[in-house]
C-alpha cells in the first residue's frame, strides 16, 4: 500500500460561512439541541448568502445526534445527498472539515454544513451525553470517568517525567482568558483571570485546576463548506481548507491508557500528515486555534504539531507568546474552550475563519494562515490548516 | 462460579477482559498474551494484530511494577459519584514489568508521601462493591523502597 502524500483536497473547498447562537451556561438555553442546531446552520447560510434548501449534506463528529433527515422539514430541504459522522469525540472535528471537502470532490455533495450543538435543557449532562457510554470499565471501576482526569494523567507525565513545566499551562488559561476579555460572545469574559487567580483555584484532577478545564455550554455552531469553485461568488471572503487529516498511528487509538508516548496528545501522525499535505510549516502559520479541553493536552498539541519541543516548551508557550497580535503564536483568539465556550471545539473552526476574513475579536494583522486542531487526547483526532486565497 | 460484574457489566471500552475481572473476583492478577506468539496484549483485545492468533492466554503475574503516571481527584463526576466519600483520592496508572510494561489503572491505598512517577506499587485486590462499580479492583500500594 502506497503512503505517497495525497494533496487531492488542497486548497479544492472553502468555509464560505459561519453562523453560532449565543453560547449559554448549560442548561439555561431553554431549547433541545435540534434547535439550536437548525439556529447555526441558517445563520450561516446567511452570512455565506446561500439558501438553507440548497444544503445538500450534512456532517458533524463525536456524540452529535441532530443528523440531516431530521432537520430537512425546517430546512426545506431539497435532496440530502451526503450525510456522515467522523467517529471518536471532540477529536473528530476538524475531520468533519475534511470529510465534507472529500464529499464535495467526489460530487457527492455542493453545500455541505458542519455543524455541532449541544444543549443540557431537557436532557443529560452533557459530559454523559458527550461520553456516549464508552468510558472502559478499567477507568470507571477505578475512579476515572471525566476526560479531565485521564487527561490529568497524561499531562502529569508530561510535566513530571518530560519536564515540561506546568507554568505552560497556566500561560495558556492566562492567555484564553485575556482573549476572552475582548470578546462579547464569550461566556468567560467577565473573568479577570491572573496568576494569583489561577494559582488559588481549586484543584480538579491535579494537575488541573478549574481554570485549566473547559466548560460545557448549551450552543450550536455551524459553518458552510462549498467547492472553491464556488466560493468566491459568495458574500463572504473565502477560508480554503488545505488540509484536514484525520487519523492515529500505531500506539493510538483506544488503549485505556497504554498509549505511547503517553504524555502526547495524539496528533504525531496526523501533523506531520498536515505539513506535507498543505505545504507548510509550523513557522507559517499566523494564527491558532488549539483546542484545549484542558490546558495540557493543547500544551502538548502545539508541541506536537512542531511549533516546539518537550525541550524548549517553556521557552515558547508563554503568555506573551500565545497573545494576539503580536505573539509568536497567537491561540483561542476567541476565548477558546476555555473562556469562549465548549461546544465541543465547534465554535475553534468560526474563529478560525474569523482571523482568515480579518473579523476577530483579538486579530491577527494580516492573518492568511489559520490552524485549528481538533480535541487532543482523544483516541483517534484530526487537524486543518485554512488559508486565504493568497496561500493556495 | 457467579461473577459480580456480570451483573453490573459496563459496557464501554473494548470490553474483551472479561477474564481480567473473573480473576479478580477469584483473587488472582491476570493479565493476557497471546496463546501463539506470546506477545503481553493488553489492554485486552480478540485477535493479536501481529501474529493474527486468535486464541488469549491469561497468565497469573505478580502485582508488581512502577508509577507511570497519577493523578490525584477532587472531584467526583457524574458516574463514579460514589467515591465522593473519598475525595481527594489518587489514581495510579502502574507498569507492569514482568507483562512488557503493560499499564494498569487502580486507586492507590495507604500512605502519599512517596507517590511520584518511578515510585514502586505493589497491588492488593479490593472486594467488589459500589465503589468501584460492582467488579473487584486492584488497589496500588506505594511499596517503598
Amino acid at each position: 500500500m502506497s503512503n505517497a502524500i495525497n494533496t487531492m483536497l488542497r486548497g479544492t473547498t472553502a468555509v464560505v460561512g459561519i453562523g453560532q447562537t449565543p453560547f449559554y451556561k448549560r442548561g439555561t438555553s431553554g431549547q433541545p439541541a435540534l434547535k439550536l442546531a437548525l439556529q447555526a446552520i441558517v445563520s450561516a447560510c446567511e452570512d455565506a448568502g446561500i439558501d438553507p434548501s440548497d444544503i445538500d449534506g450534512f456532517v458533524s463528529y463525536g456524540a452529535e445526534r441532530n443528523d440531516g433527515q431530521r432537520m430537512m422539514p425546517a430546512l426545506n430541504t431539497k435532496e440530502l445527498r451526503f450525510g456522515a459522522l467522523v467517529w471518536t469525540h471532540g477529536g473528530g472535528i476538524p475531520g468533519a472539515l475534511g470529510l465534507a471537502a472529500t464529499a464535495i470532490v467526489t460530487g457527492q455533495a455542493n453545500v455541505v454544513a458542519v455543524y455541532r450543538a449541544m444543549s443540557e435543557t431537557g436532557g443529560q449532562r452533557l459530559r454523559v451525553a458527550v461520553s456516549q457510554d464508552d468510558t472502559a470499565a478499567q477507568q470507571l471501576v477505578n475512579g476515572l470517568d471525566g476526560p479531565a482526569q485521564m487527561c490529568a494523567m497524561r499531562s502529569m507525565r508530561l510535566i513530571e517525567a518530560e519536564g515540561v513545566p506546568a507554568r505552560t499551562l497556566r500561560d495558556m488559561a492566562l492567555a484564553s482568558y485575556y482573549h476572552a476579555r475582548r470578546n462579547p460572545a464569550a461566556v468567560g469574559r467577565g473573568i479577570e483571570l491572573d496568576e494569583s487567580k489561577y494559582g488559588s483555584s481549586r484543584w480538579i484532577s491535579e494537575p488541573y485546576r478549574l481554570f485549566d478545564c473547559s466548560r460545557e455550554n448549551d450552543a450550536g455552531v455551524a459553518c458552510i463548506v462549498v467547492s472553491a469553485q464556488q466560493a468566491p461568488y459568495l458574500r463572504q471572503p473565502p477560508a480554503y481548507l488545505l488540509g484536514a487529516p484525520m487519523g492515529a498511528a500505531r500506539g493510538w487509538g483506544m488503549l485505556e491508557e497504554n498509549h505511547n508516548p503517553y504524555w502526547s496528545a495524539g496528533f504525531q501522525g496526523v501533523a506531520k500528515r498536515l505539513w506535507a499535505e498543505t505545504g507548510y510549516r509550523p513557522g507559517d502559520v499566523d494564527v491558532a486555534q488549539i483546542y484545549e479541553n484542558m490546558t495540557g493536552m493543547g500544551v502538548s498539541a502545539m508541541i506536537e504539531h512542531g511549533f516546539c519541543s518537550l525541550e524548549n516548551a517553556a521557552e515558547f508557550i508563554t503568555f506573551d507568546n500565545l497573545i494576539a497580535p503580536n505573539g509568536a503564536l497567537p491561540i483561542n483568539t476567541s476565548g477558546g474552550n476555555l473562556a469562549e465556550g465548549f461546544i465541543h471545539g465547534m465554535s475553534l473552526v468560526n474563529e478560525a475563519v474569523r482571523q482568515i476574513r480579518g473579523t476577530s475579536p483579538n486579530q491577527v494583522p494580516g492573518a492568511a494562515l489559520s490552524l485549528m486542531t481538533g480535541g487532543p487526547g482523544d483516541p483517534v483526532v484530526s487537524t486543518a490548516l485554512l488559508g486565504s486565497a493568497d496561500t493556495l | 462460579m457467579q461473577y459480580s460484574f456480570h451483573t453490573h457489566r459496563i459496557t464501554g471500552g473494548i470490553g474483551a477482559d472479561d477474564r481480567y475481572w473473573e480473576a479478580l473476583e477469584e483473587g488472582t492478577f491476570e493479565l493476557p498474551r497471546c496463546a501463539d506468539c506470546k506477545r503481553w496484549m493488553w489492554p485486552a483485545h480478540f485477535r493479536c494484530g501481529q501474529c493474527g492468533c486468535w486464541q488469549v492466554l491469561w497468565e497469573p503475574v505478580d502485582p508488581v511494577g512502577t508509577v507511570y503516571a497519577w493523578t490525584r481527584c477532587w472531584y467526583t463526576f457524574d458516574r463514579t459519584t460514589e467515591r465522593a466519600p473519598d475525595v481527594p483520592y489518587v489514581v495510579v496508572l502502574a507498569e507492569i514489568p514482568a507483562a512488557d510494561g503493560a499499564r494498569v489503572i487502580g486507586v492507590l491505598r495507604g500512605p502519599e508521601e512517596q507517590l511520584r512517577i518511578g515510585a514502586p506499587v505493589r497491588g492488593h485486590i479490593d472486594a467488589p462493591s459500589a465503589k468501584t462499580k460492582g467488579y473487584a479492583a486492584i488497589r496500588w500500594e506505594l511499596a517503598g523502597k
